[in-house]
């Protein structure tokens, strides 16, 4: 029960993404890549740092303590940023979501398969590997109805 | 990282160019494993430090390499930020949900059904933003081959949640 609410949780998550997706596309038009992502990095800094302030409890490792590898989360973050913002006005949101998805499920499944950094082992099936060929053909023909369109 | 090319990119109005997009694909889609890297770091980091302290460091850290490339390049050319409409910025509320989200999830249900979860989301979400062009985004009816790549999805989801 636990696990289905959590589910429930992530695919909200995934719309909530999108919607972003399609807003920094928007302001970054407008103001440029690096300011429109400034503003969505700084101004989630604080939301978070005020949830910490108020509703975080007391740790017992601090960001400082754990191996430095562990905190380049956000160098891969920025990047991505950036693509996006560059990336969905050219290719539209749909298109450039379904892109995001094929490599994030490639990678996805080799950390799971091969258990990197620290996550656990789960093994890489036939039908996982038939799902991401099903995933790249929804990309071709998104790009397609995209491209026919500009015609 | 590519500012510059983006930079330019942005400034064409919102309709698909052909070769550019082709271009494109591959970077959109290197970010997307880059994503995944980043939910395999969150995971075990949100565990051992707390959710909140690990979305922090992304954002914190995110927020500073920002500040820099921003300070070293120059003047930007368009509208001052306090000049835009406010729903534009709104982005930033919106990334933490995500990340918190993806700090709780990866652990209990792996990183690969993480994203096939928040891939649902996205797919459903983002072709109604384009069908109805909401946000201000160029408006794109869905069309056939669209439902083909929705339905395509679907079965991925379905062999992934079998499998």
């Amino acid at each position: 029960m636990n696990l289905i609410l959590l589910l429930v949780l992530v695919v909200a998550a995934g719309a909530v993404l999108s919607v972003q997706a399609a807003i920094n596309g928007r302001l970054g038009q407008t103001v440029g890549v690096l300011r429109s992502s400034l503003v969505t990095f700084s101004v989630g800094t604080l939301v978070t740092g005020l949830l910490i302030l108020f509703f975080e409890p007391a740790q017992a490792v601090s960001l400082l303590e754990v191996p430095k590898w562990q905190l380049t989360g956000a160098l891969f973050g920025v990047v991505y940023m950036m693509v996006m913002v560059g990336a969905v006005p050219i290719v539209g949101t749909a298109v450039a979501t379904v892109a995001v998805i094929v490599g994030q499920l490639a990678m996805g499944m080799l950390i799971d398969n091969f258990g990197w950094m620290g996550n656990t082992a789960i093994e890489l099936s036939a039908s996982r590997v038939l799902a991401m060929l099903c995933l790249a053909l929804a990309l071709v023909f998104m790009y397609r109805s995209s491209t026919r369109q500009a015609d | 990282m590519q500012t510059s090319s983006l930079e330019a990119a942005t400034q064409t109005p919102a309709r698909p160019k052909h070769r550019l997009g082709l271009l494109l694909l591959p970077l959109v889609i290197l970010a997307g494993m880059g994503l995944s890297v980043e939910a395999g770091l969150l995971g075990p980091l949100g565990v051992q430090v707390g959710h909140l302290w690990a979305t922090l460091s992304i954002f914190g850290v995110g927020t500073a390499i920002l500040l820099l490339l921003l300070l070293f390049s120059g003047p930007q050319k368009g509208p001052a930020l306090n000049e835009l409409p406010r729903w534009q910025l709104i982005g930033g509320f919106l990334g933490p949900m995500y990340v918190v989200v993806l700090t709780l999830a990866t652990p209990h249900i792996g990183i690969a059904m993480t994203m096939i979860a928040i891939l649902s989301g996205q797919v459903g979400k983002s072709v109604l933003i384009d069908h109805f062009g909401w946000f201000g985004t160029a408006r794109k009816r869905v069309n056939g081959e669209r439902w083909i790549a929705l339905l395509l999805i679907v079965i991925a989801l379905v062999l992934i949640a079998r499998g």
